[in-house]
């Protein structure tokens, strides 16, 4: 080993971090209000599914993605106040009424034979956006000031991904039949244009613009 | 999706057979049945009927952890989430999903061992009076019904269906049934706690919640299903349940309920027997 006295870069020469980042404090818990509420419908939305779907299989599973939810609501609830937000209903909100009115139509089906549009709101639809808002956040952010958020925005990921495959998969085992693809199909476009008009998960510029030609035009 | 969902409407598959519970308690062959029968009596390798009443209990086992999940993915979804009477906490909401999780894992475990046991799935009758303790529209009510009578009742059942594993020499059993019943003390400490918080400024309310856990704790009784005797088929884990909050006087008083619905369905039998021979 060299002389414990000898200086060394704070910043190891394999440390890339930056400083800079495309969110203030506030913008960035203004984004993590809107994960909280986001997350918190979707777990109580597969917790209430799971007495409605008679596949066991799906059942189950339901119920293991309906923690994972929470678990990502609550990493977001304790993050809040990190972020200067002491009142977390503040933040805890929809981005805008169409997001609203995207949950209520996510959270319509009821009768079980309707599994394929339950799976199909949550695994083509929802739980996609929810890793592009994430995967947005997490490449614009400071990676040193915005640290733990990042941390979060990890574990998040992580999850969304196994859960989208599991929810991808258990779809795909039930669409037997072209009327069914047509079903899946049409409840997809149905609510994708229903988040369309919502702007995504956290409003308009949930994952910047790519019509933005500076970094600077770029929607916080 | 409506909130409070019907326990007639929950969604099974082709291979499951639901019963009524007043067929259910018809039927002779349930334990504590009223109809006749020989009467609930302690599950033992040597019992000659043992691997088919392991098998039954597995079966039963399996049905409750299928509605356990029900139930607490019903509490995720069918209250608003605030500090209202009517309300459930943020926080509980969250327990419940966790819950969710682990009784999605003991579904599994059950589909996995009721292989491993030689039963399979709607081999045996469902019942959903424990949904039914689970649709109260009472945050507080539906927790203490679930978490302290229902899941405390989980504790003794997994308990012994362990102390079963070891004498049986099944250790797969033995292993499973420990880990779930880890789970099951951290459920209904869950329970004890949230009661414990939500009624602090409440006496009322909770001794409503305590009342509704008895009623919940004297249909699982079941005839003297659960309790303290030699004979018991499944007997009372008061050491587990000590660690999930509960006190002396509240285990006393549950042995009473058993001993009193194990007199009842004696009495019960003793009438039907006498009707019979007339």
């Amino acid at each position: 080993m060299a002389d414990p006295k000898k200086a060394r870069a704070p910043f190891a020469p394999w440390d890339r971090r930056e400083l800079p980042g495309a969110f203030s404090v506030e913008e960035s818990a203004r984004r993590v209000g809107h994960y909280k509420w986001i997350e918190m419908k979707l777990f109580e939305a597969l917790g209430g599914w799971v007495a409605t779907v008679p596949e066991l299989d799906v059942k189950m599973r339901l119920g293991t993605h309906c923690y994972h939810h929470a678990w990502h609501a609550d990493l977001w609830h304790k993050r809040l106040p990190e972020l200067r937000e002491m009142n977390q209903d503040r933040l805890t909100v929809p981005p805008n009424e169409e997001m609203v009115a995207f949950v209520d139509a996510l959270t319509e089906p009821e009768a079980p034979d309707t599994t394929i549009e339950k799976l199909v709101g949550v695994y083509r639809v929802l739980i996609p956006h929810m890793i592009a808002a994430y995967t947005y956040h997490l490449n614009n952010t400071s990676t040193i000031t915005d640290a733990p958020t990042i941390r979060s925005l990890k574990f998040a990921l992580q999850d969304e991904f196994e859960d989208w495959r599991d929810g991808e998969m258990l779809i795909q085992s039930l669409l037997e039949t072209d009327a069914e693809v047509d079903r899946a199909a049409a409840h997809q476009a149905r609510l994708e244009k229903l988040l369309l008009a919502a702007g995504g998960i956290a409003g308009p510029g949930t994952i910047g613009s790519s019509y933005a030609t500076s970094r600077e035009e770029v929607p916080a | 999706m409506r909130k409070i969902f019907p326990s007639d409407l929950l969604a099974r598959d082709e291979r499951f057979v639901r019963l009524s519970t007043e067929e259910r308690f018809s039927d002779p062959r349930s334990p504590g049945s009223r109809s006749g029968g020989r009467g609930a009596t302690r599950l033992t390798p040597a019992r000659a009927d043992a691997p088919d009443a392991a098998r039954t209990l597995m079966h039963g086992i399996f049905m409750g952890e299928v509605q356990a999940l029900e139930g607490a993915g019903r509490t995720c979804w069918d209250f608003d989430t605030g500090t209202g009477a009517q309300d459930a906490p943020f926080e509980l909401k969250l327990d419940m999903a966790r819950q969710c999780w682990d009784e999605a894992r003991h579904t599994e475990i059950s589909v996995k061992l009721m292989d491993w046991m030689g039963t399979e799935l709607g081999e045996f009758s469902e019942s959903t009076f424990l949904y039914e303790a689970a649709c109260n529209p009472d945050p507080v009510l539906r927790l203490t019904g679930v978490n302290r009578a229902l899941e405390g009742l989980a504790i003794d059942v997994f308990n012994t269906m362990k102390e079963f594993g070891d004498v049986a020499g099944d250790p797969v059993l033995e292993f499973c049934e420990d880990w779930m019943l880890a789970d099951e003390v951290t459920h209904v400490k869950m329970g004890s706690d949230w009661l414990r918080r939500l009624t602090e400024h409440d006496k009322e309310r909770r001794e409503r919640a305590l009342e509704f856990q008895r009623v919940v704790d004297k249909l699982f009784s079941l005839g003297g299903f659960r309790g303290e005797d030699e004979d018991s088929p499944v007997r009372l884990a008061r050491r587990f349940r000590e660690l999930a909050g509960f006190d002396t006087a509240e285990m006393d008083e549950l042995a009473e309920i058993s001993r009193q619905a194990k007199a009842d369905a004696e009495a019960m039998r003793a009438r039907l027997a006498a009707q019979t021979s007339n």
